[in-house]
């Protein structure tokens, strides 16, 4: 038979995992969109850690979520190799549940990053940016490096700071002759001689065209 | 098993089994220092084989996305990072190496660095006057010239005005480029084909002079007999997933490692510890941290516009530091604002008014080794540290941007250092970058200039190579890349590392 404070510790046990495995895993909305990379649970948190670096509004009006950031992040964690990608969701695991350690002011400082208030969530990014110890800095200014990198992924970003790229024609040089795309047999490469062009030269106009990716969508 | 036909590339696609080759040189690395001698002895009649791990890009597949389009052309999705002191470092896997994401600029150091080595490292023959000849070379092929005016764009210009002002030296950077347009994209590959990279310009070179190229293949083993180096084994690998598929064996006279200062010393290591006599493989690695800071000008600069780095400052040189403007994708760039919220937002509203200028410090006392990993990877483990008194020299270096910025017009500049504050209004307030006394961890540095893990010396129970890359302890044994530099080269390392294999090469035909 185990003793009364046998049954206690164990009760308190069981709720404290209980506890631990809700604050990981529960309450987290379902993903509208499947995903490259990431789970459910670290696109929430993207979503509430982008809306708090960049909220809408001002001089580059897209918030972080309107910018794509939590798709970029996906589409990126994709990208790196497995370790890296690995490292960068410890790093939003980390963000999130870290408030457990360092918890944001005021009433329930301690909920996961996501869940929290969004003056909270500004307290506990200003509490990682300023932190005297250097670790800490380190991993706000690595979370936040992915989320800037995300942030100027937005056509509309770039735009408003002028700095979207140009058209460039792509001259044909003897290099194109040699090399086809990647992945692709030489016997696909469509260029001949008679192709040639040398690089133009000319300094690209401020009023030049957009590329693309980057232009205004047309209607 | 097949037999390759003299000069011309292989791709990912054309590999359908293992194979065997056999060439006079097998060079490993197409980068800057591979590809000048793949070119060189090709055009001396040499059967050459060039290995590189990987594809060549075309324009159309450079990404414009700073961080998406590293995770294409660099090592570890170019977020290699040393342990100790922390600090990023960047490693190209491409056709051209280094040279398809690199800024082009050519440097040649001035005649105190080429001393200091000799000195420091017991060598003789390799003063300025000795490399100027290949120098000369390489400028001639690739075009290397003073940017021009018309592609400088605002923010290089407004550093020649600031140090104009100041009555600082500064230049025109010159570069191995034909044509710029001034598109600032040289981070992400240069969509006007205007930036001589290795794979345009110097490896369809080799190609047309014979030079067989094989590209997605990963050299894993350096192949010995007895003391002698005979060939290369490794295995094809994917584009981007580095999934390996056959095997393959070049059999040679000669090799030459020209993998990069972090690959070379991991390939001599995972072969049997080769050429390591002096025990000296793998250690001395330095670095030549970089720190940027950024000036807001009253009227627009446009900074979408200019050479990626257009102008440069080496007045203080002897003081261990170069001064050189800097553009970068923007969301890289951006990194560096401090905070976040709408204050940040605040900040990026000012980009177009800015302009982003950089220190590249000498850091001879800061050091790191390059050591291999357990199992199949080729990845390195690195080391660094950052020591207390190099870390000081960039403060000095941050105090002087902040001169020319003001000097130029700025009305802030953020240096992006931690314990000082975020923005600065005027050189007073500036003055603190001068004064006080920074510990390494308050910068963020960043290098993409790594030397010294297979230093060259003229004792052989100290370095690896002696001046002209051969290894001390092994016969048929070549090492060309920036990793047989004995110190840091004070100026960006790429023209340098193309004058010494372009001698190593003469050296090397002479001897074949
Ligand atoms: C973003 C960036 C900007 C820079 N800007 C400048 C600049 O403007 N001016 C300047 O002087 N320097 C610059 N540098 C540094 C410069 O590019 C390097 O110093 C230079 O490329 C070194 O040349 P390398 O031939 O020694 O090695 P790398 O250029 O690194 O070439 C080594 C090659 O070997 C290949 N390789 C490695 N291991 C293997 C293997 N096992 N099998 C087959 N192939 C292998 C690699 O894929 C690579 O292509 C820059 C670097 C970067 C990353
Ligand atoms: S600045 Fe643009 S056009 Fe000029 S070399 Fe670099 S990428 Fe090419």
């Amino acid at each position: 038979m185990p003793s009364a404070w046998g049954l206690v510790a164990g009760l308190l046990t069981a709720s404290l995992l209980g506890w631990a495995v809700w604050r990981v895993f529960g309450g987290y909305p379902q993903a509208k969109e499947p995903s490259l990379a990431l789970t459910a649970r670290e696109l929430a948190f993207l979503v509430a850690v982008a809306d708090a670096t960049y909220p809408e509004g001002g001089p580059v009006p897209p918030s972080g979520t309107q910018a794509g950031i939590p798709a970029w992040a996906d589409r990126y964690v994709a990208s790196v190799p497995r370790t890296v990608g690995i490292l960068m969701r410890l790093l939003f695991f980390l963000m999130e549940h870290a408030t457990l350690f360092f918890a944001a002011p005021g009433r329930g400082g301690r909920r996961r990053f996501s869940s929290l208030s969004s003056e909270q969530q500004g307290a506990v990014l200003e509490d990682w940016r300023t932190s005297s110890w250097f670790p800490r800095r380190l991993v706000f200014s690595s979370l936040r490096a992915i989320l800037t990198m995300g942030f100027f992924s937005d056509p509309v970003v770039l735009r408003a700071l002028h700095l979207a790229a140009k058209q460039i024609e792509s001259p044909v040089v003897e290099a194109d002759l040699l090399y086809p795309a990647i992945g692709a047999h030489r016997s696909t490469i469509a260029y001949g001689p008679e192709d040639l062009v040398a690089p133009s030269g000319i300094p690209l106009a401020a009023d030049a065209p957009l590329h693309p990716d980057h232009a205004e969508p047309t209607q | 098993m097949s037999r390759g036909v003299e000069g011309e590339v292989r791709v990912f696609a054309e590999y359908e089994r293992d194979f065997t080759e056999e060439a006079d040189v097998v060079v490993v690395g197409s980068g800057p220092c591979g590809a000048v001698v793949a070119h060189e002895l090709t055009a001396k009649g040499k059967r050459v084989v060039l290995l590189e791990e990987g594809p060549p890009f075309t324009p159309q597949e450079f990404e414009l996305d700073g961080a998406l389009s590293m995770s294409r052309t660099m090592r570890e999705a170019g977020l290699r990072t040393t342990r100790g002191t922390i600090i990023p470092t960047m490693q190209a896997i491409a056709l051209g190496g280094g040279s398809l994401v690199n800024s082009a600029i050519c440097v040649r150091p001035p005649d105190f660095v080429f001393e200091g080595w000799e000195e420091h490292c017991e060598i003789e023959g390799t003063r300025r006057s000795d490399l100027d000849p290949h120098f000369d070379a390489v400028e001639a092929f690739l075009g290397i010239a003073p940017t021009p005016d018309d592609v400088q764009g605002q923010r290089n210009l407004l550093f020649r005005d600031g140090c104009n002002a100041l009555g600082i030296e500064s230049e025109p950077i010159a570069r191995n480029v034909r044509g710029c347009r001034g598109s600032g994209e040289c981070f992400t590959g240069c969509r006007a084909r205007a930036k001589q990279s290795m794979d345009i310009s110097y490896v369809p070179a080799a190609i047309k002079a014979g030079a067989r190229v094989l590209t997605s293949v990963q050299v894993q083993e350096v192949l010995t007999d007895g003391r002698r180096a005979t060939g290369v084994r490794g295995q094809v690998v994917e584009p981007f997933s580095g999934r390996r598929s056959h095997r393959f064996r070049i059999d040679a006279k000669a090799v030459v490692l020209a993998a990069g200062c972090m690959a070379t010393p991991i390939l001599l290591q995972k072969s049997g510890n080769l050429a390591n006599g002096s025990g000296q493989v793998g250690r001395n690695l330095q670095f030549h941290p970089g720190l940027a800071v950024l000036g807001v000008f009253p009227d627009e600069v446009d900074p979408g516009f200019g050479a990626t780095q257009g102008y440069q400052s080496l007045a203080f040189l002897r003081e261990g530091y170069k001064l050189e403007t800097l553009w970068a994708p923007a969301g890289i760039l951006a990194v560096r604002f401090p905070g976040f919220g709408h204050d940040l937002k605040k900040r990026f509203a000012e980009v177009p008014y800015a302009a982003n200028w950089d220190a590249i410090a000498t850091c001879h006392r800061s050091l790191g080794t390059v050591r291999p990993r357990r199992g199949a990877s080729l990845d390195p483990i690195l080391t660094w540290h950052f020591d207390a008194e190099d870390a000081q020299v960039l403060g000095g270096a941050l105090y002087q941007i902040a001169r020319i910025f003001f000097a130029a017009g700025a009305t802030t500049i953020l240096p992006g250092v931690h314990g000082v504050a975020d923005e600065m209004r005027s050189l007073e307030e500036a003055d603190v970058l001068r004064t006080r006394r920074f510990a390494p961890s308050d910068f963020v540095t960043a290098s993409n200039h790594a030397f010294c893990t297979t230093r060259m010396h003229g004792d052989p129970a100290k370095g690896v190579v002696d001046p002209l890359g051969r290894a001390h302890d092994m016969d048929g044994l070549f090492l060309v890349d920036t990793g047989i530099f004995p110190r840091c080269t004070s100026v960006n390392p790429m023209f340098t590392g193309m004058a010494l294999a372009h001698r190593s090469a003469e050296a090397l035909a002479d001897q074949l």
